[in-house]
């Protein structure tokens, strides 16, 4: 007899864009050891090039790089760079992967990031961060915030690596020693439970399509060079130029769909990403000149489904005066003046050919799958579709052909940033379901001495002044720094470093804490964003909190920034010194917080996100409260009865309800609502209309929507005017087979001044019933009457197919409605063709209305939880490019149609990434938190609740008795908004004080 | 009878009529001081002496000031200014509004005696009588008629809110609308360059002696520690160089920012008559222009700095 | 000699102190007259502290989140 082998509690992880990140960091939060492998010697992926990202318009990086610094320190993440995936051996649960380390040239432990050696190699390469706009060396560093903080060396580029005797110069500009030539590359087995492949995308070659001209004409450039051209870190410094001869623009067009949508080099998907980039890439470019510049897309259907897009593309259009060509572009040649403009001949949708010039092109370059990620599919069994993506199987969101393998992001089909963070989240919580019973058994957990009791001790401050090699001493004098640091009241202890952050240097502070009997650290050096937690760790091990430790950032801040002014900078870094001696004596001790909590969820609502929900949670072997408040489960799925990919749906929803029936874990409770909420993260307890109470940890939001009931187009006065929903009944009961004409009318109630948003799945869903409707009657005439088609992602297959089959498109615009009128016993439809220029009149049998998605009235859910519902009343996430499922409230997180519009097989994936999120909060034995929160000092309160109002985690709030404010320590995410306003001086933060801050000013 | 007059014998018969019903356990209003246009806060507690209440056109204070933290249950006398102060206060969670009963007066404005004394050229007032839209002042040996906008507070003259914005019970005709306030004594200090500014705010707050009577005037200044008496950390020095009397100031209207209802308390009470609504009402228009914002004119708005909006306009931001 | 204006400047950890170091990073050079306090968050900085920052001599005060 054969045993099967233990479960292993870690996750192989292949990719470290932003869906690798997010995965890792769910996974390594949810008590799993994580390889995160990266074939690039920096994590990040794409992110990282974007200049800003819609429709926030926030910077790229800066909303990247906090999830890059707590994914690269984590101790349970085990970031593997130059590496790649080479054999995968073993079942789900047990997996042996096989990985190829490649060699860096560069020991990262010893590398301090300083860029001394880059300065000194001789080699320039294209850089390809940079998209080739500019160049690096051939040791380099992936682009500036990359984690890990360490340089590479290009192995083809070296003249070392290829002549040992050659050149060198490296070598001596390293004071650290991290670099050796002669590193080797390595081959690692690890042992896993699950793998999720998250590898994203590689941009389309610009030049397989010779019309546009990319390649040949220097005016001419892809998406993503412009993104670097835009961003502030690239090649010209966010200054708007054309690359060629450094000209500013004055008019810039870009074209869509440059291999996307294109069935002749078998991309026939859209890249569903490149209308809304081309928007913002419109806009950006727009706030970046100083001039009028004239911005044009040319486009074939603007696709701006997502959500807050519509509005997005709706300002760019109206107020920010970007123009949209509706048209094919035929043909890009180059002016014959020399100016190096550029013309762009094209077909309006009228048939008529106009030509216009730019002095720029951007081409809006699809996405598609690496060579090698296809290669590896192969290797690995894993199916890709015809496009060569691991497209998920029907209704799984997230999983593979090959069970305990997960897919997420652009590599399971073009997709943005929030799905691929919904679908990594995701993909976490499926592997988390096989592993569950393996939780918690390989992560590491650090453990130091007792703690020093500070309190009361005279002050006696450690000063640490480093040279980084020749970063900081060739420019500050650091001896100087040194002697006056010994000067400065409380200091007890001063001296220099080479490197601060090498490893016997921590060695070095922890005997002088002992030597000397300091009980508050300051190291001037780099940045504490990078160094501090590095710092603190030696304070811990040393028996100090952590918390009794200043930096000063005498480098990046002072050395790097006045080069050529050593005397002033060596001022400054004595002031920058002065300070942190100065708030280092008011330090004090900060000690976390924990609290006890319940393990349990509450799923509020029971359609098919909120099942889903509760399903994984409960195979995760959490306890789960479902709520639902109609009588039974399904939601609006009831009515629905194919999938987008001809799924039978009822089936579905019976297997998910028998699974919920028949789990140990779940307890249903329907035709009930949620009557009160009170709590917070880890101890919620919530009571229902029927009037039993529920203590619970985490809150899942799954509330669902609905069909809006149409008020036009005769909907309700004539019965043979239906919505998409009554259709699919309709459909599916064989009731459809007589009809001849069959008219759908798209965006009914959607994309109006009411519902300025997008529905995002009737179009995929009328062109799936126009083609059900053609099979079963093929001499039917289905005519789609839209203003744009949107079928993103693999969906625009279905449209071709449908174009194939005979089904007639006719696009109508928002100012001429179709007019539907009762004829007899037939509906009467006349729309204007755009191409004829022309009324159209149908005899219609039958006329479908796309109705839009509506939200239920989540008012009283979002005032209870304290969650916030946007404009058109869906609830609102915490960030809509980063935090898809989170709100501001910790432990409440929402999933399907209460967020917006979307298909059955997105609100699947939403679901498991809410369950995801959630386990980051439940895999803890107790609610922790660092403990720099805010204070109150009731004596002084007044009890204004001016600070509960600008909250903005809703963490303080005035008792009702006391008349005080009371801060909740486990929501306090300690940004000091209520102590700011606080007139009375009653708030305070710990770890960052008034009276700290206020001795820096003094200092001065 | 005449107009103030009618005014005062209805707010005693209301406060007479609240105290007999026991419906509150005191009236706070004004009583005649023992000089002409000394009306001074008075506090009531029995029906019979409902009769000590006065209305005149020297009830200046703000009665805001007494109506915080109050456990019984009080009726206020409340002109425009008290009522907005009331409003805010009661936003504040400092005022239980179910505990107080609001007697709302309409105002035309309070009677500046500087500006009294400046008509008197010195002599002391020894009678006032009003006679329409003016005022019969008599000093030993001489008699003039005043017309009473002319002896307005400035405060006054450019309120808009005469009429309270909220009250329980209206007593005797609204006031008239005023015109929008041109803030004209603003824009002419942000005229000035900055070393004018500088040296204005200098000359001005030099005089300052730092006796808080500002501060202690003002409803809206109840911190239990203000931040001049702060230690850890002393965000200002106690001694009255000018930087840390500026400092005390521009702290103190900040704290005032989206409270203020500009009703001149401060001003009144400084002994050393520092222009100090010079510098609240540079606050003032601030809050209006940037947030549309003006205290206590709408009750259930919340004020403007404990409110986040995301479409807040922020004009001062540098943009790329 | 030029007269040099002190700038004492609040940053937020998250954005605009990281675009400080960056600024390091691409060794943009800059007037060494500023002086930067690093904040959990620009929701940190008291009016009080800009004040007095000015009173303290400071000649400009850059508050940035």
């Amino acid at each position: 007899m054969t045993t099967k082998p233990d479960k292993v509690g870690a996750v192989m992880v292949l990719g470290a864009g932003i869906a690798g990140i997010q995965a890792s960091l769910d996974l390594a939060e949810s008590g799993y050891y994580v390889y995160l492998v990266e074939k690039s010697p920096a994590i990040g992926g794409t992110m990282p090039m974007l200049d800003k990202t819609f429709p926030t318009n926030d910077c790229s990086m800066c909303i990247l790089s906090p999830k890059l610094v707590e994914c690269g320190r984590h101790l349970n993440i085990n970031v593997m760079t130059c590496s790649e995936l080479v054999d995968l051996q073993g079942e789900p649960g047990n997996f042996k992967a096989t990985i190829l380390k490649k060699a860096r040239f560069v020991d990262p432990e010893k590398c301090t990031g300083c860029g001394s050696c880059t300065e000194s190699c001789p080699v320039k390469v294209d850089d390809a961060f940079n998209q080739g706009l500019d160049k690096r060396k051939a040791i380099y560093k992936l682009y500036a915030q990359a984690y890990p903080n360490a340089y590479a060396i290009d192995k083809q580029k070296c003249l070392k690596i290829k002549k040992p005797k050659a050149c060198g110069k490296c070598l001596e500009a390293c004071q650290a020693g991290a670099i050796d030539h002669t590193m080797q590359d390595d081959t690692v087995d690890v042992q896993i439970g699950s793998v999720i492949l998250v590898p994203g995308f590689e941009a389309f070659q610009a030049k397989e399509l010779s019309y546009y001209g990319y390649g040949k004409l220097a005016n001419v450039v892809t998406s993503l060079e412009f993104e670097r051209l835009l961003s502030a870190s690239g090649p010209f410094g966010g200054h708007l130029i054309r690359p060629s001869d450094h000209k500013e623009p004055k008019k810039v067009a870009w074209i869509q769909c440059v291999g996307s949508r294109n069935c002749k080099i078998e991309n026939g998907y859209c890249s569903s990403v490149c209308c809304m980039y081309a928007i913002k890439e419109a806009v950006i470019a727009k706030e970046h000149t100083p001039y009028e510049l004239d911005t044009a897309i040319f486009f074939m259907d603007m696709r701006t489904y997502g959500k807050e897009f519509e509005k997005y593309y709706d300002r760019a259009r109206n107020e920010q005066g970007v123009r949209f060509i509706r048209s094919r572009v035929y043909e890009v040649t180059e002016a014959t003046d020399g100016s190096g403009n550029i013309i762009i001949r094209y077909s309006n949708e009228d048939g008529t050919i106009t030509n216009e010039e730019f002095d720029m092109v951007v081409l809006s370059i699809g996405l598609e799958p690496s060579g090698e990620m296809i290669e590896l599919a192969g290797k690995l069994g894993v199916e890709l579709n015809k496009f060569n993506f691991a497209e998920p199987p029907s209704l799984t969101g997230v999983g593979t052909n090959r069970p305990g393998v997960y897919v997420a992001g652009a590599f399971s089909g073009p997709r943005d940033i929030p799905e691929t963070v919904m679908q990594a989240s995701a993909a976490a919580a499926d592997s988390s379901v096989i592993l569950s019973d393996a939780r918690g058994t390989l992560v590491k957990k650090k453990e130091y001495p007792a703690e020093k009791d500070v309190a009361g001790d005279i002050i006696r401050t450690g000063v640490f002044i480093c040279h980084c090699g020749i970063n900081i001493g060739s420019v500050v004098k650091v001896p100087d720094v040194v002697e006056y640091a010994r000067t400065l009241p409380g200091v007890a202890f001063a001296d220099e470093k080479l490197y601060a952050c090498s490893q016997d240097t921590g060695e070095q502070i922890k005997e002088a804490i002992e030597k000397y009997g300091l009980n508050r650290i300051v190291v001037a050096s780099c940045s504490p964003r990078t160094h501090e937690p590095m710092f603190q760790d030696t304070l811990k091990e040393a028996g100090l909190n952590p918390n009794l430790f200043e930096m000063a950032n005498i480098r990046d801040q002072c050395s790097w920034v006045h080069q050529k002014e050593p005397e002033k900078a060596t001022e400054k870094a004595k002031d920058l010194v002065k300070m942190a001696v100065y708030k280092a004596a008011l330090l004090e001790p900060v000690q976390g917080v924990s609290l006890g909590m319940s393990h349990d969820v509450l799923v509020i609502g029971g359609g098919v996100a909120g099942m889903n929900a509760a399903l994984n949670a409960a195979s995760q072997g959490y306890k789960v409260n479902l709520v639902e408040k109609s009588d039974s489960l399904g939601g609006i799925a009831k009515r629905i009865r194919y999938g987008m990919k001809g799924e039978d749906v009822q089936a579905y929803l019976a297997e998910l309800a028998s699974k919920i029936n028949s789990s140990q874990l779940i307890k249903v409770y329907t035709g009930v609502e949620i009557a009160e909420v009170h709590g917070f993260v880890g101890n919620f307890v919530t009571k229902l209309s029927n009037g039993e109470e529920i203590q619970h940890g985490v809150a899942i939001i799954a509330t669902g929507g609905n069909e809006y009931q149409p008020a036009e187009y005769l909907y309700g006065q004539n019965d043979r005017v239906k919505t998409l929903l009554e259709l699919e009944t309709d459909l599916a009961d064989g009731k459809l087979a007589g009809a001849k004409n069959i008219v759908f009318i798209q965006c009914v109630g959607s994309r109006d001044p009411e519902r300025p948003y997008c529905s995002r799945i009737c179009c995929t869903k009328s062109i799936k019933q126009a083609l059900k409707l053609k099979e079963a009657n093929p001499d039917a005439n289905v005519f789609i009457l839209y203003r744009d088609i949107r079928t993103y992602g693999f969906y625009e297959d279905m449209y071709t197919e449908a174009r194939r089959k005979g089904v007639i498109f006719i696009r109508y615009s928002v100012d001429s409605k179709p007019v539907v009128e009762a004829a007899g016993d037939k509906v009467k439809v006349t729309v204007k063709d755009h191409v004829l220029g022309v009324p159209v009149v149908i005899d219609a049998d039958v006329v479908g209305l796309a109705a839009a998605i509506v939200p239920p009235d989540n008012s009283r859910l979002s005032q209870f939880f304290k969650v916030p519902l946007n404009q058109e009343g869906f609830f609102l996430e915490a960030h809509l490019k980063l935090r898809p499922v989170d709100f501001g409230t910790d432990g409440v997180f929402m999933c399907g149609l209460a967020h917006g519009p979307k298909n059955l097989e997105e609100n699947i994936s939403q679901a498991k990434a809410a369950v995801s999120r959630a386990c980051t909060v439940l895999a803890k034995e107790s609610i922790d938190v660092e403990g720099k929160c805010a204070i109150v000092n009731k004596k002084k309160c007044a009890g204004c609740g001016v600070c509960e109002s600008v909250c903005p985690a809703k963490a303080v709030a005035v008792d009702p008795a006391e008349k005080v404010a009371v801060v909740n320590e486990a929501l306090c995410k300690g940004c000091g908004a209520c102590a700011s306003s606080c007139r009375c001086g009653a708030l305070n933060i710990k770890g960052c004080t008034n009276e700290q801050i206020m001795a820096m000013i003094n200092a001065l | 009878m005449l107009r103030m007059q009618k005014l005062a014998s209805a707010i005693q018969d209301a406060a007479r009529m609240l105290l007999e019903e026991k419906k509150v356990d005191l009236v706070v209003g004004f009583s005649k001081g023992s000089l002409p246009l000394r009306s001074t806060p008075c506090f009531i507690r029995k029906p019979e002496d409902a009769a000590k209440l006065t209305w005149d056109c020297s009830c200046e204070n703000n009665l805001a000031n007494y109506l915080r933290k109050r456990q019984d249950r009080v009726a206020v006398v409340a002109k425009g200014c008290d009522a907005r102060s009331i409003a805010a206060l009661i936003n504040e969670n400092q005022i239980d509004r179910n505990n107080l009963f609001i007697i709302g007066v309409p105002c035309s404005g309070m009677v500046d005696r500087a500006k009294v004394e400046a008509a008197l050229e010195g002599k002391d007032l020894i009678a006032v009588e009003e006679k329409g839209d003016t005022l019969v002042l008599k000093a030993i040996g001489v008699t003039m008629e005043v017309k009473l906008d002319d002896l307005l507070h400035d405060t006054c003259k450019v309120c808009r809110y005469g009429n309270p914005v909220i009250y329980d019970m209206m007593i005797g005709e609204p006031a008239p609308a005023k015109p929008e306030d041109s803030f004209a004594d603003v824009a002419a200090f942000e005229a000035l360059s900055p070393a004018e500014r500088r040296a204005a705010l200098a000359a001005e707050f030099s005089k300052c002696i730092r006796c808080y009577a500002c501060r202690n005037a003002c409803p809206m200044c109840y911190c239990t520690e203000c931040f001049v008496d702060c230690s850890a950390p002393v965000w200002v020095n106690k001694s009255t160089g000018t930087d840390d009397n500026i400092m005390f100031q521009a702290g103190r209207v900040f704290h005032s920012a989206g409270r203020c209802a500009d009703c001149g308390a401060c001003d009144r009470a400084c002994p050393m008559g520092i222009n100090l609504r010079g510098m609240t009402r540079k606050m003032v228009k601030e809050v209006k222009e940037l947030f549309g914002y003006e205290t206590g004119v709408n009750p259930d708005e919340k004020p403007a700095l404990a409110e986040f909006k995301a479409d807040d306009p922020q004009p001062f931001l540098v943009k790329e | 000699m030029e007269w040099e204006p002190k700038i004492v400047a609040f940053l937020c950890n998250w954005c605009s102190y990281a675009g400080a170091d960056l600024a390091g990073v691409g060794r943009i050079q800059y007037p060494p007259n500023i002086r930067v306090i690093r904040i959990p968050c620009s929701g940190r900085i008291n009016p009080l502290f800009i004040m007095s920052a000015i009173k303290n001599g400071a000649d400009g005060v850059l508050t940035s989140g």
